[in-house]
């Protein structure tokens, strides 16, 4: 039975008062795109404070029909949290506690809590939380949890699915169920790893059992530049096939450089074709054997300049240069669409090279900034979106940088998810076989598209059926 | 019968094989393709017949009993595929053994940090079992080397989660889920793994104190105790680990030695808050036991009337106590995972996206799943 509007907005007050519930004009606009390009249209918004709540409030949209949206800060930039057809905005923010068990090196997270937030409430225990997305001063544990977050760090320590040892979620039929456990090896189907990375299509997770690593005791941090982008590529492989796995190996190129030195101010080599931004952190009678092999190896492979942080300031500073590309991007040009594919990471030079031809056979300025250490590619162009044109030429340009990727063994995403940015991509890489097994794990969660319908698999993902039909009264 | 021998035959094209130590079935068979495997589960599907794939057999006294009809063995789905040492990847059949995955890729000193002493185990069961090496205290579980997994559901459809890639959130992680599954949604054919480079140092150092340990190691490899004592296994440059080695002060032997698994008729994992390790190897009485510090896991040979008493305890605090093996009529009369997970009608439905009929270990999982 489908109610009003005004009914809906009336009844999600009750639940978690009027204070926590916005349908005006500007709030359903302002809350209907992500930091990606995508809009949407959201029929109103709500902030519950409880796993109850958020459990009345689905139960309350089945009985209206109407979708329900997860969404934490609104960072991403696959338009995830983007309805594409009116819904129920679910944001999790107002749900930020934080419950230490400080033994067991634990914490039980609220998924609106602010990603930095998150480790600095446990830096005094001597803990982080190790994925670190570039947006970590405002993105939530929740939205890492939904895209299975990465960040420079997740090198060597991966990604957020690995720092997740339970969630608990409402379901889309509105229950409120748990997933995993602070013991290892829970029994039965991996439904918490299934739940991480899921984006919001599976339920909505209300709290998070996260795993606190030990931070390191020792940290070298170094900036290398290097005169070709290939010599910086070549840095990369040799430090792996070197055996060492740094903390973080990320690479910038000269576009990048200069953006973000006339943002930041940090000294950066603004002549270099590329730098690498390399953190190997632990035993402080370890480290800097360990830098000063990848030093040896950047100046066999070319490298002009190499700069070892002095200080945690310094460090903090060249952090700073690197998670900054967009602020830096806005002095270039007002629009900028941020790409994220994966590669096998020895074919690096190879595929930037290709980014670059692309690039100039458009016309458009790509800019890049690269998880170099695991292959994950972030073209970023900068673009002036009130000319369609250039527009036009940037979604081309994307898309072949796309099929140069896949073409290299690679994929579509390494950390933004797929959303709706590159549902329609899927079948590039999977089969209708595969993409069918997804559309049947989606199912079994929420068989009447609950849960942020329309993300994640393309239309028709489950479009056939060749199974044998299950006979009458068959128990499953 | 023989009609069913004959027709499975064509299928995989061979007779029945022998396979020591597996229940009595109709047939076992071990096919050289996951095609092969795809058509044995089609024809399993419309006959309705139970299948109950099998690697080395090691990890096959976890879980409810399955009688089954076909035993599918991945033997001959074995061997090195593609490996990328540049990349730190390989791909293997499901049937490899850790051995000879171990033997393919060390001459780049890389490891898959599988589990240690189970060089018979197979990659595909290793993962079905979703059991792990004591390293896990540095490199996380198994699961966490998981790539990509290629795999044949309980209706005889091929398919491939994940990608060759370290690091990919293209789509839903059906490589995660296939990991502790125990072949209940699919057959494992083949997997793309993450490696590790083997650090060029390692010693392991016994020491009285497993929380001081712990404290002053930064990441150890494992810490574990036995009845003999407590060792800590520290690998990576020479430097760090002198270095460590003498901050722990305790006897120092270079490389590692792991030590022996828990032997006895009946062996359970008592998995529990990484704090309560120490309180829990006292609770147990059995010198057999090998307790994982900073992990939570204690694997010990007990009594089978034992299990009960143990278990509400250790459920009591979070934690579960599953058999590993025990003789076949323990498991009439003990559960052998204990309390059915909460979300156990959601892994029902799962269960029934990948294996509709029931035909892979049916009931084998929690809650009969």
């Amino acid at each position: 039975m489908l109610g009003s509007h005004d009914a809906l907005v009336s009844e999600l007050a009750l639940i978690v008062g009027a204070d926590a519930v916005k349908a005006g004009d500007l709030d359903r606009h302002l809350y209907g795109k992500d930091a990606g390009v995508a809009r949407g249209e959201v029929s109103v918004v709500v902030l519950p404070k409880t796993a109850r709540q958020v459990a009345a409030v689905v139960r309350l949209a089945i009985t209206h029909g109407i979708a329900v949206v997860p969404r934490g800060s609104g960072t991403g930039l696959a338009g995830g949290t983007v309805p594409e057809t009116p819904a129920i905005l679910l944001v999790t923010t107002r749900m930020n506690q934080v419950e230490v068990d400080a033994r067991n090196q634990t914490a039980w997270v609220g998924p609106g809590t602010i990603n930095l937030d998150l480790s600095n409430h446990v830096v005094s225990l001597g803990l982080h939380f190790a994925p670190d997305p570039s947006s970590q001063a405002a993105c939530t544990i929740g939205g890492n949890v939904a895209n299975n977050s990465g960040g420079p760090h997740c090198l060597a320590d991966g990604s957020t699915v690995n720092h997740v040892l339970a969630v608990e979620f409402v379901t889309a039929q509105g229950e409120i169920v748990v997933a995993g456990s602070g013991a290892p090896d829970p029994s039965g189907l991996d439904v918490r790893g299934v739940m991480v990375g899921s984006e919001g299509t599976l339920g909505v997770v209300t709290r998070v059992l996260v795993n606190l690593l030990p931070n390191p005791p020792a940290i070298r941090t170094m900036l290398m530049a290097f005169p070709e982008v290939a010599g910086a590529a070549a840095t990369v492989s040799d430090v792996i096939a070197a055996g060492i796995i740094p903390a973080a190996l990320e690479m910038m190129d000269r576009p990048l450089i200069r953006a973000v030195e006339n943002f930041v101010h940090a000294d950066l080599p603004v002549d270099a074709a590329a730098v690498l931004l390399a953190e190997v952190a632990g035993h402080a009678a370890g480290v800097d054997v360990e830098a000063q092999i990848i030093e040896e190896i950047a100046t066999d492979n070319g490298a002009f300049q190499l700069r070892r942080a002095a200080d945690v300031e310094e460090r903090e500073l060249l952090w700073k240069a690197r998670k900054s590309s967009f602020g830096a991007i806005a002095q270039v040009a007002p629009d900028y669409y941020l790409h994220d594919t994966v590669i096998p990471r020895t074919k690096l030079v190879e595929v930037l090279d290709q980014i670059y031809e692309i690039a100039t056979r458009h016309d458009v300025l790509v800019l890049n900034t690269i998880h170099a250490g695991d292959g994950n590619l972030h073209p970023l162009f900068a673009f002036d979106g009130s000319d369609p044109d250039v527009v036009a030429r940037v979604s081309m340009a994307a898309d072949e940088i796309v099929e140069v990727s896949i073409a290299a063994g690679g994929m579509l995403s390494g950390e933004h998810g797929i959303g709706l940015e590159k549902r329609d991509l899927m079948h590039l890489v999977f089969s209708p076989v595969d993409l069918d097994a997804q559309a049947r794990l989606r199912d079994a969660f929420d068989a009447d598209g609950v849960m942020n319908p329309l993300k994640v698999l393309p239309a028709g993902a489950r479009c056939f059926d060749f199974g044998r039909p299950v006979p009458e009264g068959v128990w499953i | 019968m023989s009609v069913l021998r004959s027709a499975l035959g064509k299928l995989v094209g061979g007779s029945s094989i022998e396979i020591d130590g597996a229940p009595a079935a109709e047939m076992s068979v071990a096919p050289d393709s996951a095609e092969q495997i795809a058509r044995l589960l089609d024809f399993a599907s419309e006959h309705g017949l139970s299948v109950l794939p099998w690697g080395s057999g090691l990890h096959q006294g976890f879980g409810h009993r399955v009688e089954p009809d076909v035993i599918v063995s991945t033997s001959r789905l074995s061997g090195v595929i593609e490996w990328n040492p540049d990349d730190l990847t390989v791909v293997a059949g499901g049937g490899t053994t850790l051995g000879v995955l171990d033997s393919e890729i060390a001459g780049r000193r890389q490891s898959a940090v599988l589990p240690e002493t189970a060089h018979d185990a197979t990659v595909g069961g290793v993962l079905a079992a979703g059991v792990s090496g004591w390293r896990r205290l540095r490199y996380g579980p198994s699961r966490e080397r998981v790539l990509q997994v290629v795999s044949v559901t309980g209706d005889g459809r091929m398919v491939t989660g994940g990608a060759r890639v370290v690091k990919n959130v293209t789509g839903y992680d059906l490589p995660r889920l296939m990991v502790g599954s125990f072949g209940s949604l699919g057959i494992i054919t083949s997997v793309c793994l993450k490696l590790w480079p083997i650090p060029e140092a390692s010693a392991t150092v016994s020491t009285n104190d497993p929380e001081r340990a712990l404290a002053i190691c930064y990441r150890p490899q494992a810490v574990l105790e036995t009845r003999q004592g407590v060792s800590v296994y520290l690998a990576g440059t020479a430097a760090e680990v002198e270095a460590q080695a003498t901050a722990l002060g305790g006897e120092t032997s270079e490389g590692h030695s792991w030590p022996e698994e828990p032997s006895g008729e009946c062996v359970v994992r008592v998995r529990v808050l990484p704090g309560d390790v120490s309180s829990t190897l006292k609770r147990l009485g059995t010198d057999e036991v090998v307790g994982a510090h900073g992990v939570g896991e204690v694997v010990a040979a007990i009594e089978p009337d034992e299990i009960t008493g143990h278990r509400e305890w250790v459920e009591a605090r979070g934690g579960a106590v599953v058999i590993e093996r025990a003789p076949t009529v323990v498991y009439e009369s003990v559960d052998p995972w204990g309390a059915v997970p909460p979300t156990v009608e959601l892994q029902r439905r799962i269960k029934a996206a990948f294996d509709p009929l029931r035909v892979l270990v049916p009931g084998r999982l929690p809650g009969g799943v």
